[in-house]
């Protein structure tokens, strides 16, 4: 009898340890504490405006109190439903007088004004801001984001968190840096020494106007023909040619100056762009990529590892947007980029490469 | 019979680290997303061929989500591939181009060869475009879906493209739970891991393109093909072009929820894919052609996964059968070290995948279900083996590969 027992009770528990590891398992089918599907992105968040807009829907029961603010020309202060505290001013200048500061710091206020405003230097603004005119930053000062109807202008040396969208021009002076999405429905114009991760305007310039020479080659419209040539090892276009079609190479590549590419080019190592080069489709390197002065890309450009663009290079139209993106992007003076310029680890501003 | 153990053992450990290699790489190494940064262009032309073959439970969701997608109007069209349904499928696709004139250019197919192969091939008459993007009827795209499936396009070595499926059903049973299980570790991990390797990202069917010139290059859609996607995949691959995977290209899908429906599923998966191995097999590995040294063995052991099945039966047949002949293999001691480090590690590679996969997703209780895999494993082992068994029946006899369609749980959009 205590023989029968003790195989029962060695069937019971054998049993009893192979069931242990499923004990949180059962727990988890029966009580379905993290049973709903993944949450796929429906609403495409990647949209560079995303947070704009939500910030914008956000302020909307703000209004009257700024239109009060506005026609009376005083400011007011209050708490948003989600418990935030705001701060409405009927004229933008007022920010520079208000007594709000410690330590360098605005208390950490959201800050909607009804017309341009004008932000002290130095100061750490914590929570994001609003204005339905132009946004003027101070030298050294730090951002969280901002929204502004018109143009916004940061000084020199100063610093965006999460994101920037003007429905005007956004510029920045020498030394910024741009931390997170930086929109605007006009141009983007950064200065010397600034960092940047993701920007897009209809144009984006790289110091002035002035360092951009338009006397380069034009990129044709026309579409690119679909006949692809392969080639194993190294590859170069010599200057000069025209290569008509796509172009895989699974070595280097290097294309000589003023060589004209009639379609895109695809290299798996290092690309070399030299000057006055025009490409009319796209330019993808699964290394690094030099992109020679004066050179026109029409299509996107993508390096897995580094790009570097030199002086007066155009990426895109204006009737063609387009990206140019890499992990580490390095850009000189004159570049102009029509579309999306995106560093997803760094992008930074450079006398000379 | 030794020996064929030995062969069996070295195949499953070769499987084995292969596991933990890709598990090890989604982990820790540098991850290739190069396309998913392309939000600005000047977008190409696009046909979404959405396949559908009596689907008139899911077919209104994928057209209106169709239609809300942020690409430009002018430059996307949709063809439903209506294939032979007998359902209110076509009623409901002929109320959308109504609404939609000009978006949408119905393909009501009457007869012809069954399979989604077939209907597509047939399809392609009405396609001009050179960027072609594949949905099943049971998906549902996001907004940005239809730029994110297109932008590799702009890359002339891409020939084909996979976005990630994510079960929408996963907590109907304890069917829908584990495949959602599966499915993390296959793409988020395992599709992913073959993306950063630069190995041989496989075509799914859906939440996938296309390109024309390609296809074209390749001798279009393979109808004799039971999964049209393996096989789409070595053939671009044979011919030097890029199949490349978009693990954040996210796609809504419902998987089966009864097991009857999940073992044809299965079933058929493995014997499109034992297909494809035979076919492309030996090409891929010795031929002569564009693929590069990694691509031609992680694409042998990809065509291989499902075979594996029945090879893991025998190797336990003939384990068994050693062990009763009192043969000691390996001189007794290196073969009992082994088998404890294999139970000890090997065993529990796939598991270590879905379970790093299920981590990546930011998921966290789900993963305590893990060992529940162990079911889901047990009966795919003995579907995929019945499956290549009767594969070789059907060879022998010459009996032509029936497809079934996947059987929809959904109920009907009002």
């Amino acid at each position: 009898m205590s023989s029968f027992f003790a195989v029962v009770g060695l069937i019971l528990l054998t049993s009893a340890l192979w069931l242990l590891p499923l004990v949180p398992a059962l727990a988890e089918l029966h009580r379905k504490s993290d049973a709903s599907p993944l949450s796929v992105i429906q609403q495409h968040t990647g949209e560079i405006r995303f947070f704009a807009d939500g910030f914008r829907a956000y302020m909307k029961s703000l209004e009257p109190v700024l239109r009060e603010c506005v026609s009376s020309g005083t400011h007011a202060s209050g708490t948003m439903p989600d418990g935030s505290e705001y701060l409405v001013l009927g004229r933008g200048e007022e920010a520079l007088f208000l007594p709000l500061r410690e330590q360098n710091e605005f208390r950490p206020v959201m800050i909607v004004s009804g017309s341009d405003l004008l932000l002290p230097p130095e100061t750490n603004f914590s929570k994001d801001i609003y204005s339905a005119g132009s946004v003027i930053g101070g030298t050294k000062s730090r951002y969280r984001a901002i929204l502004a109807d018109h143009d916004v202008r940061l000084g020199p040396d100063s610093s965006v968190m999460r994101w920037v969208h003007a429905a005007g021009e956004f510029s920045a002076d020498s030394g910024c840096s741009l931390c997170g999405r930086v929109s605007s429905d006009t141009g983007i114009r950064l200065s010397e020494e600034c960092s940047f991760l993701r920007l897009n305007a209809p144009h984006i310039v790289i110091g002035s106007e002035a360092d951009s020479s338009p006397a380069t080659p034009q990129i044709s419209a026309d579409e690119p023909t679909p006949q692809r040539l392969f080639h194993d090892g190294d590859f170069e276009i010599r200057a000069g040619e025209v290569f008509e079609g796509n172009l895989v190479v699974r070595g280097r590549l290097r294309i000589g100056t003023a060589a004209r590419v009639r379609g895109s080019v695809k290299s798996e190592k290092e690309m070399v762009l030299e000057p006055y080069v025009s490409v009319e489709g796209s330019l993808i390197s699964a290394s690094i990529m030099q992109i020679g002065a004066d050179c026109r890309i029409r299509g996107p450009v993508i390096a897995e590892r580094v790009m570097l663009i030199r002086k007066n290079t155009h990426c895109g139209t204006l009737a063609n947007p387009t990206t140019v993106s890499a992990p580490d992007i390095q850009v000189e003076r004159g570049v102009v980029v029509f579309g999306t310029l995106w560093a997803r680890e760094l992008g930074q501003v450079v006398a000379d490469l | 019979m030794i020996y064929v153990l030995y062969v069996i053992v070295s195949v499953i450990c070769v499987y084995t680290a292969r596991h933990y290699w890709f598990t090890l790489n989604r982990l820790f190494a540098f991850q290739r997303h190069p396309y998913i940064d392309i939000d600005t262009a000047d977008w190409p032309p696009v046909t979404v061929l959405v396949a559908a073959h009596n689907e008139e439970k899911v077919v209104a969701n994928i057209l209106s989500a169709l239609m809300t997608v942020k690409y430009p109007e002018d430059k996307m069209l949709v063809i439903p591939v209506n294939d032979r349904s007998t359902d209110r499928t076509r009623e409901i696709i002929d109320e959308f181009v109504e609404r939609f004139p000009g978006r949408i250019r119905p393909f009501h197919r009457k007869d012809g060869k069954g399979g989604k192969a077939a209907a597509l091939k047939d399809a392609m008459e009405l396609v001009e475009t050179e960027v072609i993007l594949i949905f099943d009827a049971d998906y549902i795209p996001g907004a940005g879906l239809v730029k994110q499936l297109t932008a590799p396009f702009f890359d002339p070595e891409v020939g084909g493209v996979m976005g990630r499926v994510v079960p929408m059903n996963c907590g109907t049973n304890l069917l829908t739970r584990l495949l959602d299980l599966e499915r993390s570790g296959g793409y988020q991990v395992d599709q992913q891991a073959r993306m950063n390797l630069r190995l041989v990202p496989q075509h799914g069917g859906t939440v996938a393109g296309v390109r024309l010139s390609a296809l074209r290059e390749i001798g279009g859609w393979n109808d004799t093909s039971l999964t049209e996607d393996t096989d789409l995949t070595y053939r671009l691959l044979l011919r030097g072009w890029k199949t490349v995977y978009q693990n954040r290209s996210e796609c809504y899908e419902e998987v089966p929820e009864t097991w009857p429906v999940r073992i044809k599923q299965i079933k058929r998966w493995a014997k499109g894919h034992n297909q494809a191995m035979v076919t492309y097999g030996l090409r891929l590995l010795l031929g002569r052609h564009r693929a590069s040294l990694r691509e031609r063995i992680d694409g042998t052991l990809l065509l291989g996964v499902y075979i594996m099945a029945p090879f893991t039966l025998l190797g336990w047949a003939l384990a068994l059968g050693v062990f009763y002949q009192g043969v000691a293999p390996l001189h007794g001691i290196v073969a009992i070290l082994s088998v404890t480090a294999y139970a000890a590690i090997g065993n529990l590679a796939a598991f270590f995948e879905i379970a790093a996969a299920v981590r990546l997703d930011g998921s966290r209780r789900r993963v305590s279900l893990v060992p529940f895999l162990i079911l889901g494993f047990a009966v795919s082992i003995f579907a995929v083996s019945w499956a290549a068994v009767s594969q070789v029946k059907d060879a022998l006899t010459g009996a032509e590969f029936h497809w079934d369609k996947t059987e929809r749980f959904r109920k009907a959009a009002s």
